[in-house]
């Protein structure tokens, strides 16, 4: 009641900028601005310390206006389309409250200004709506691309709804756009690439870390080197194939992902799923956070020299690995969710395993913990250093652990439950010592709340079916999912045009909340700490990672061995 | 000595292959023991010689930027002077091959030229994870290699003489000097994992900030040598450590006994701990180890000037 009453009030502040205002339900209030007027507004929400900038979505009308010719009346709900330009969406998010600016364009020449100067997190979701969409944002400070391809063709945008995966090849631009000359830096500085390949990252990512002696003067970020072009192929797979793509966005949060998008999708269809289903979804969740946190331990620890704990945590981890395959029979892509229920249920004897399975990780988490808030070397590696205080993180708009280890109580799990967490509650585990071993700290204990609500949940598992029939065609409309997955807050937009296909699914996940924050907070550290701030928010690569595919010049699916040398030694300037 | 028993004290026993394949050994046990207390399974008694075997056919790439006979002569330079060292020393018990008054002095530069080497090796590449790599190992030098002498220094005090032989003589005949200069086993001890670059102390040629440090753009051969070169260190710094403070070697039952001994405590070490940043290892040694080192030395000078017997 009182979510309403704020985002009622919000009405009232924004008015001045507002063109129309709708509130979707209890927790949506949706805001048309212009172009002209998203700033001032944004820095009006940014003076009343109403939330943090969640996502920017674009979308391309031009194919929804094709629908609703087609269909004329059907879809009275979804709101008119512009005549087939672009929107914007920016996404806000306050507790269980989301508040949602959208500024209409025109196809032509679509631009609105960067936000950055009031929110300086928005530059990577900016770059994003840029590089993907071709709207151009005006102010941006710095336009070297994010996740594009350095040789991606100039004017060709992968989400809008007129490219055709195909239209890429052969437009390779022969000479990459600016790849930019080796900057020296100043006298006795030099910069310390890391990545795309280094040892210290599991997946490709690049960062620029400038530095003076071993202290980093400046840190920059580039990402991209995995795209996959999700987003894209969504809209042109069913409802349905979509969960099991939707799963393979990242391989350590799959199965938070896959129920991100169902439950977005039942909303959407108004699919009233079984109990035991979603108590059996939230037990998957949190096995999933505890493999999670377990796995990101042991990599943590490995960055910072300590590899026994690195060995110890992750043998402990296979654990939960084997309870997860026991159940579902996979390790990695659990598919556990159907659009209406689950597709495995949880028997005497899975519950056996798991309840032995939960005391024996107990235990060795206490262990854990012990070591990570004793062991003296290891605290001269975190204690102090890393700090992300409080007021950066509540303004950077960081998640998940990562923010709760600053102090910012942000767990939607606890602010706005979904699955059983209703019936179930969680307690959300904080910590205020902004430094890298709150971060350890607020994981573990983490850890242990996981496991007493899989202890909880088994004692009371609803009984009922596991799975009901949900539609193959979801009526048309737009939701907005949000979950708590172990890096923090997942969020979805979905938008369904009334067919067996979404028209759109915008995925920002919490890896690319936090990276704001770890950018301004390596700088002044010394070199050997970086590895372990940026492991600090558990960064996930293919999370960030998910709109594009590149094919290069004449480039062929399948390459031989031999192609792939000769194209390596011909790239590099040798002759084969 | 006659030139034939020189040339088989070069090349079979004590240096040359019989250097090779004990410190191929030693790299195994300590690999191995590392594996177990950190639950792993560990290597194959055989892993060390393939890995050199395999680094050996390997091609040797001499990247662009290099001075290249430096490149490829800097190995070979740490190689000789580890070898060099063992000839000094009481290696499995045996009397040393050479020795004369200060060898001691003289076996403690050569363990230095690794380490010279190694920096000289990163600072002539272009590779900034290369210059980052060796600065870091050059500071590290100059913070444990003045503690790391001192301690050695504290035996030869005691025994009156500066040639290897005569301290391990000395020391066998005398109470362990591990209990008579517990802070100087100490600092010899954790000077020689400083050295090795074992952890806590890889910031070196620590993999996640600097890929492999100095040595990132060497393979082949090259590499190959400054391995060897660092498991021949670690055999002949267990050697005089154990000989040292151990109550000496005698034979070479004593030697194996002593050296596992050694190696078990640094591999308990290297488990133990996370990885120290450079300042904190600059830090460690200059606010403990030298001082630890400095103050054993003036007790023993204290006590010898009143003329107790050690």
């Amino acid at each position: 009641m009182s979510e309403q009453m704020t985002l009622g009030s919000m009405t009232e502040l924004l008015k001045p900028w507002t063109v129309a205002s709708r509130p979707v339900s209890d927790t949506r209030l949706e805001v048309e601005t212009t172009a002209a007027n998203i700033v001032p507004a944004v820095g009006a929400l940014k003076t009343a310390q109403w939330g943090f900038l969640s996502a920017i979505t674009g979308l391309d009308n031009s194919a929804a206006v094709k629908a609703d010719s087609g269909t004329a009346a059907a879809s009275g709900a979804a709101p008119a389309h512009n005549g087939g330009g672009f929107e914007v969406l920016y996404h806000f998010c306050r507790g269980p409250s989301v508040l949602t600016f959208r500024v209409k364009l025109p196809r032509e020449a679509p631009t609105v200004p960067t936000l950055s100067a009031v929110v300086p997190s928005a530059l990577i979701y900016e770059k994003e709506l840029a590089e993907t969409f071709g709207v151009t944002i005006e102010g941006i400070p710095d336009r070297r691309r994010q996740f594009l391809s350095d040789d991606w063709p100039t004017n060709l945008y992968p989400m809008r709804k007129d490219f055709s995966p195909g239209s890429a090849e052969g437009l390779a631009q022969a000479a990459p756009v600016a790849v930019a000359e080796e900057r020296r830096g100043t006298l006795g500085t030099f910069i310390v690439p890391i990545g795309p390949q280094h040892p210290a990252l599991k997946e490709p990512g690049h960062f620029e870390l400038t530095v003076d002696g071993e202290t980093v003067t400046h840190a920059a970020i580039r990402l991209g080197y995995v795209h996959r072009g999700i987003e894209k192929g969504a809209e042109d797979r069913s409802w349905i194939h979509n969960i099991y793509l939707m799963e393979r966005i990242c391989g350590i949060c799959s199965h938070i992902h896959s129920t991100a998008y169902v439950l977005g999708v039942e909303k959407l269809a108004g699919t009233a799923v079984p109990p035991r289903a979603q108590a059996i979804r939230t037990i998957f969740a949190e096995m999933e956070r505890v493999h999670s946190h377990l796995l990101w331990l042991g990599v943590a620890a490995h960055e910072a020299g300590f590899d026994t704990l690195f060995m110890y945590s992750w043998r402990d981890r296979e654990t939960i690995m084997d309870l997860l395959e026991e159940i579902s029979g996979n390790r990695v892509n659990y598919s556990v969710n159907l659009l209406g229920g689950v597709k495995y249920d949880i028997d005497a004897k899975g519950t056996d395993s798991l309840r032995r399975g939960m005391d024996f990780l107990e235990k060795r988490t206490r262990h854990y913990l012990k070591i990570v808030t004793n062991d003296e070397s290891f605290l001269r590696r975190t204690r102090g250093v890393g700090n992300i205080t409080f007021e950066q993180a509540n303004l950077l708009g960081t998640v998940g652990p990562t923010a709760r280890a600053s102090g910012v109580s942000r767990d939607l799990r606890v602010e706005a439950p979904y699955l059983a967490y209703a019936d179930f509650p969680v307690k959300t585990v904080l910590d205020t010592r902004c430094d890298l071993e709150a971060r350890f700290i607020v994981r573990i204990n983490e850890l242990f709340e996981s496991y007493r609500l899989i202890r909880a949940i088994l004692e009371k598992l609803p009984p009922g079916d596991l799975a009901v029939a949900s539609p193959r065609r979801v009526p048309a409309g737009e939701v907005i999912s949000r979950v708590e997955a172990p890096r923090g807050e997942l969020f979805y937009f979905i938008r369904s045009g009334g067919g067996v296909k979404p028209d759109r699914v915008k995925v920002r996940t919490p890896s690319l909340c936090n990276w704001a924050a770890v950018l301004s907070v390596a700088v002044g550290h010394k070199l050997a700490d970086i590895p372990m701030i940026m492991v600090g928010i558990d960064p996930c690569f293919s999370c960030n990672d998910r709109s594009i595919t590149v094919r290069r010049r004449g480039s062929d699916e399948r390459w031989t061995w031999e192609e792939l040398r000769r194209y390596g030694i011909s790239y590099y300037g040798g002759d084969a | 000595m006659n030139v034939v028993l020189a040339i088989v004290a070069m090349i079979l026993f004590p240096g040359g292959l019989f250097v090779i394949v004990g410190s191929l050994a030693y790299e195994y046990v300590d690999r191995k023991l590392v594996a177990r207390f950190q639950n792993r399974v560990g290597p194959r008694w055989f892993q060390p010689l393939a890995d050199l075997v395999k680094l050996l056919v390997k091609e040797e790439i001499v990247p662009a930027g290099v001075n290249r006979g430096l490149f490829i002569w800097l190995p070979v330079a740490a190689l000789a002077a580890a070898f060099t060292a063992a000839l000094y020393i009481p290696m499995a018990g045996f009397p040393p091959t050479w020795g004369y008054r200060g060898d001691l002095v003289v076996t403690v530069y050569l363990l230095m030229m690794m380490t010279l080497c190694i920096g000289l090796a990163g600072a002539n590449t272009t590779d900034r994870f290369s210059i980052v790599g060796s600065t870091r190992a050059l500071t590290q030098l100059f913070s444990y290699e003045a503690p790391f002498l001192l301690a050695l220094l504290g035996p030869a005090i005691a025994a009156g003489t500066w040639r290897i032989s005569e301290v391990n003589g000395y020391a066998r005949e005398n109470m362990w000097m591990i209990v008579t200069q517990p802070l100087g086993f100490l600092v010899a001890l954790i000077g020689l994992m400083g050295k090795l670059e074992l952890p806590p102390f890889d910031a070196p040629e620590a993999e996640t900030e600097i890929v492999s440090g100095a040595l990132t753009e060497y393979s082949g051969r090259g590499l190959a040598f400054f391995r060897l070169g660092r498991d021949v260190e670690l055999l002949v710094g267990l050697t005089l450590i154990s000989a040292f403070y151990l109550g000496g070697l005698a034979n070479p039952l004593q030697f194996v006994l002593k050296t596992i001994g050694l190696l078990f405590i640094t591999a308990a070490l290297q488990s133990l701990f996370a990885r120290l940043r450079i300042d904190q290892t600059v830090g460690l040694w200059w606010r403990a180890g030298a001082v630890l080192a400095l103050v054993q030395l003036l007790i023993l000078i204290g006590l010898k000037s009143l003329g107790v017997h050690l």
